[in-house]
């Protein structure tokens, strides 16, 4: 892979390995993880428990650091950056989104994602905008008075879709994004994701689901720290291609 | 092991229970010692609630105290002998009284003693205190009171060289004289305790021995009588009024004009200030248990209810192995028991340490015990309750943390914060979330709610304002003399125009005012002190409560304490009757507090003008002059003065001594709510990264940089004590007022009170930077954890 794959790739990762000291044991998280994303794909991670997809994911979204090995994030290399670079890298590039949610629950579903957007420096009044076009594009406009509390679980995370997408990132990353949904939340968040695919939203989506990883562009597997080789590698170049020619 | 049988059950307990046991011993421990700490502490105050309030009423009962307290000069022997058999008397002691010239001392002194009768021994017998009651067998020992001992510096061994004063001396009061009776030297063997003492019950009390040798120049006797109804001092009054008339026409008196008899109800006349004291103790102290008590709950539930979330993922497997919810509340509550017993045991021996505390402030001078004096059944009681609260605690949390994950449910939140906040704070989002936080969050994960810290903290405040401000407002009576019109150097008793002439022409006198005191009856027969004031020299100054002075003969100015107590306000009418039964309205024009002279209450007396006294007068003025010196020249003036004169360097009345010993109490109290509510401010926000550990991981996973984290946790910070100031600085200001008017108006005094600024400003400003620095440790903290790792464990 050259530098100028890399380089237009939203997101590139070479031999990255991450240890956890937990105790006495050190668990070795990662052992050596290359992945490469392309702009506009849509990629489901699948893999069996423990085999590092969160420890994965939170090191690309910069919220921890690799042991050894470069990612770089819409170009931009990150495993050195400080926290305060790493904080102004999420704005702009990165969303996240849980299984469990995590949204602010003394906030109102336009709160959250507005937060979104006025972490990133939106005015008030724009962010406001911004979370209100998004929980209509969601489908949640009548909901964004609302806690979260009062939401369902399907709703939920459609909020915290929406507050990953509030500051336009590069790249989404959602962590088993059904796992905690019934089958219609699934298939929401599901058909959610499809929809953002095709408007060229980059997905990177760690899912257990069989079916939920069916319905992603691209599938990748891990074991114990390692890439397995891809579902479909002849897919990987030319869908994207594809998708910037129809968008 | 799955759970069938009962005695299955039984054995899944007891193995869960030991489990917890020895897997939480340490942390059941900790939260059982700060429970019995708390729970000690509060048991303790309340058992020195107990021993102050109940301080009065047990000295009471200890000395016997009498129903009525009667004297009658000793030249009506008759009327004397039927004072013990008037109606409604159920038993009787009497003693003598004599009059005695102190020799020796720095001033011309005059001594009340009262000798006779030890038995019956229970009616009036006061508590010796220190040293010893007197030998029946010695005429010349004698107990003084505690209010003397300290005043005169009689210790117990003192001497005292006395000249008694002869029926004849005595008769001679107003025109001066040297005693003619025998002399008496006399030891001091105790010091004693009563709750009343005076007129017919003098300072100084000798025994039978002395009574027998001097009989013959006593002026008078006292009866202490017991009442068959306690209550029924109406008909006694009546009986004994109608015996004083009788004596009158057959055996006048002339001591009586002197030395005149007097007529008391000891167990009904409570000095009002000593109530004042008992309550303004109570309040201060159930406000310390309170804050102590509602503090250690607070530690004491997060600590069990982290505990109990703890143990959730092990409630979660012994329920799949089958083991109910009551069954593993069982087993926790079981394991808790070795640290409920402890924090039983501990709160009883605090609480039964606590019984060295003698009663707090004035009524220490009530304590018929002093000494160690616990309570068990408070104590036993209170370790039981305390074990007994632990263990429900326990269950409590053990349930809380039995439940499905809580999600906050409702509606939008209110929409104060949201309009509050809507213009410039969205702006920074570190204000939008940590102002939500502090508003919306809750104390633990199923804690209370963090409102609950606001107000606990608005609460802290306004009491600590509360106390500051009555604190100063004490100490600025206490330390200004002027506020309970005692603002003169000396006071000369019984002022002779020569006298006053000779002080006004004296140079080193810079204003001297005289008084006339006498009484008067209202038109509905109450008896009042009344006093005129005559400027002799220079500017001596009124302490105006309120209002003006009277003008003229139709005006009056009533003391604050009067005016209270018969509801009196500037513009009212007070009518009074004159001598020859004719009525006289006087308009009250203010309130004013006169000097107590030697015997008038404080804030008791009218104000009139010197025309208006001549008009209601019932009997002489009695005159005193009021004298200011330059500085440095009041003990030479003093020390002149005293060879020939009854006079007096500055006399603190009696209500405002009381308020002396309260004068630390204010500020001890906001001393500990400052301890306490600080602690529990300080661990809420120390605490408050990991209880928004999550919501600060989510606000890091936007984009928040580590400065933006640390700053919600300030606004946070922030937010929960700026509202406490501002709600709980006028909240406490008004309690203040409220509480101090109340109090000076027992005392007698103007009630305006004095607001320390400066204090509170400090106390604002502590609070508010303190809440901000705090909340760094708490910032770093979140700044530093992976939000990786936060969104893990949330
Ligand atoms: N903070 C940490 N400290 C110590 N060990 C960790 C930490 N985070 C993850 N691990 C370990 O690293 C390994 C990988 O964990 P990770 O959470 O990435 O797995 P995963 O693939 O996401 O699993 P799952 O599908 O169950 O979510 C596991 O063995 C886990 O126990
Ligand atoms: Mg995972």
């Amino acid at each position: 892979m050259s530098i100028d794959q890399s380089a237009r790739a939203a997101l590139a990762v070479r031999g990255v390995r991450k240890t956890y000291e937990a105790g006495s044991a050190a668990v070795r998280a990662l052992r050596g993880v290359d992945l490469t994303v392309s702009d506009g794909e849509f990629v489901a991670l699948m893999g069996p428990s423990g085999c590092g997809k969160s420890t994965l994911l939170h090191l690309l979204a910069g919220l921890d650091r690799p042991d050894e090995g470069t990612i770089a994030v819409a170009g931009t290399r990150i495993e050195d950056l400080g926290a305060q670079r790493l904080a102004r890298l999420r704005r702009r590039h990165v969303g996240l989104v849980f299984q469990f949610f995590h949204l602010i629950e003394h906030m109102s579903a336009l709160e959250n994602v507005a937060l979104a957007a006025l972490v990133a420096g939106a005015r008030p009044a724009e962010a406001t905008t911004r979370a209100r076009d998004l929980l209509d594009t969601l489908g949640l406009l009548d909901k964004s008075g609302e806690l979260p509390g009062a939401l369902s679980g399907g709703q939920r995370q459609r909020v915290a879709i929406a507050r990953a997408l509030a500051n336009r990132p590069t790249l989404l990353l959602a962590d088993e994004p059904t796992g905690a949904l019934d089958s219609d939340g699934a298939a929401e968040v599901l058909d959610l994701f499809q929809r953002l695919h095709r408007a060229g939203q980059t997905i990177l989506m760690v899912t257990h689901d069989r079916e939920v990883a069916d319905g992603a562009q691209r599938r990748v597997r891990m074991r114990d720290g390692r890439m397995l080789a891809d579902d479909e590698p002849s897919l990987v170049h030319e869908i994207p291609a594809s998708l910037r020619a129809g968008t | 092991m799955a759970v069938e049988t009962p005695s299955e059950a039984r054995a899944a307990v007891l193995a869960v229970a030991r489990a917890e046991l020895r897997r939480r011993h340490r942390a059941l421990l900790l939260v059982a010692l700060v429970m019995g700490l708390a729970g000690g502490i509060v048991l303790g105050a309340v058992g020195l609630a107990e021993r102050t309030v109940s301080a009065y009423p047990r000295l009471v009962d200890a000395v016997r105290l009498d129903d009525v307290r009667a004297s009658v000069p000793s030249d009506q022997p008759r009327f004397a002998e039927a004072v013990p058999t008037l109606p409604g008397v159920a038993g009787s002691r009497h003693a003598d009284l004599w009059v005695a010239q102190v020799e020796g001392g720095p001033a011309l002194r005059f001594l009340g003693i009262g000798a006779g009768e030890l038995a019956p021994a229970d009616i009036a017998t006061p508590v010796i205190v220190e040293g010893r009651a007197v030998d029946p067998a010695a005429a010349d020992e004698v107990v003084v009171s505690e209010q003397i001992a300290a005043d005169s510096g009689f210790a117990v061994g003192a001497e005292l060289r006395l000249t008694l004063l002869t029926l004849e001396d005595v008769s001679h009061f107003d025109v001066g004289f040297t005693p003619h009776g025998p002399s008496a030297t006399v030891r001091v063997v105790g010091i004693a305790r009563m709750p009343s003492w005076g007129n017919a019950l003098p300072h100084t009390l000798a025994g039978p021995a002395f009574a027998a040798r001097y009989a013959d120049t006593a002026s008078a006797r006292s009866y202490f009588l017991r009442l068959e109804n306690p209550a029924g001092t109406a008909a006694f009054t009546a009986a004994h009024s109608r015996a004083e008339q009788a004596a009158a026409a057959t055996e006048p008196s002339i001591v009586a004009r002197y030395v005149p008899g007097s007529l008391a109800f000891p167990r009904l006349d409570v000095d009002p200030a000593v109530r004042t004291a008992e309550q303004a103790l109570l309040v201060g102290l159930s406000l310390f248990a309170l804050v102590v008590g509602l503090g250690g709950l607070q530690v004491v539930g997060q600590g069990l209810l982290r505990l109990g979330a703890e143990g959730r993922s092990a409630q979660r497997v012994e329920a799949v192995l089958g083991m109910t919810r009551g069954q593993r509340v069982a087993a926790r509550t079981l394991a808790a028991l070795p640290a409920a017993l402890v924090a039983g045991v501990l709160g009883s021996a605090i609480a039964s340490a606590a019984g060295v505390l003698e009663p707090l402030g004035s009524q220490a001078r009530f304590e018929p015990a002093p000494g160690f004096r616990p309570l068990w059944g408070l104590a036993v009681g209170g370790g039981v309750a305390l074990a007994a609260l632990f263990l429900l605690m326990t269950a409590g949390a053990t349930l809380l943390a039995a439940r499905p994950r809580g999600i906050v449910a409702g509606s939008a939140p209110p929409s104060l914060p949201r309009t509050v906040l809507r213009t410039w704070a969205r702006r920074w989002p570190a204000v939008l979330l940590g102002s939500r936080l502090a508003v919306h969050g809750r104390t633990a994960r199923r804690g209370l709610p963090a409102m609950a810290s606001i107000l606990a903290a608005a609460a802290a405040v306004a009491g600590i304002v509360a106390a500051v401000t009555v604190g100063a407002s004490l100490t600025r009576l206490v330390e200004t003399p002027q506020r309970y019109a005692a603002g003169a150097d000396l006071h000369l008793v019984d002022a002779r125009e020569p006298d006053v002439a000779a002080l006004v022409a004296d140079p080193r006198v810079t204003a001297l005012a005289t008084t006339s005191s006498a009484t008067l009856r209202t038109s509905d027969g109450r008896e009042l002190g009344a006093t005129a004031v005559d400027d002799r020299k220079g500017e001596p100054p009124l302490e105006l409560a309120s209002g003006r002075a009277p003008a003229s003969s139709g005006e009056v100015a009533v003391g604050p304490r009067l005016a209270d107590e018969l509801g009196l306000g500037i513009g009212d009418v007070l009518a009074v009757r004159g001598p020859g039964g004719e009525q006289v309205p006087l308009t009250v024009t203010g309130t004013a507090v006169l000097p107590t002279g030697s015997s008038a209450a404080l804030g008791e007396q009218l104000l009139l003008t010197a025309d208006a006294m001549d008009l209601v007068q019932r009997s002489e003025p009695i005159r005193d002059a009021y004298i200011y010196t330059a500085p440095g020249t009041a003990d030479a003036v003093y020390g002149e003065l005293g060879q020939n004169l009854e006079i007096f360097p500055r006399e603190v009345p009696e209500s405002v001594r009381n308020l002396t010993d309260l004068v630390r109490l204010p500020e001890l109290l906001a001393l500990v709510l400052t301890l306490v509510a600080g602690t529990g401010l300080v661990h809420v926000l120390l605490t408050s990264a990991r209880r928004h550990a999550r919501e600060m991981a989510v606000f890091s996973v936007l984009g928040a940089t580590p400065a933006q984290v640390r700053a919600t946790l300030a606004v946070l910070a922030g937010s929960t004590v700026v509202p406490a100031l501002v709600v709980g600085v006028p909240l406490g200001l008004g309690v203040a007022r409220v509480l101090w008017h109340r109090i000076a108006t027992t005392v007698g005094v103007a009630g305006d009170p004095a607001v320390p600024v400066g204090v509170i400003a400090a106390v604002a400003g502590v609070v508010l930077v303190g809440a901000l620095l705090v909340a760094v440790v708490p910032g770093r903290r979140a700044a530093r954890t992976s939000p990786a790792l936060a969104l893990a464990a949330g």
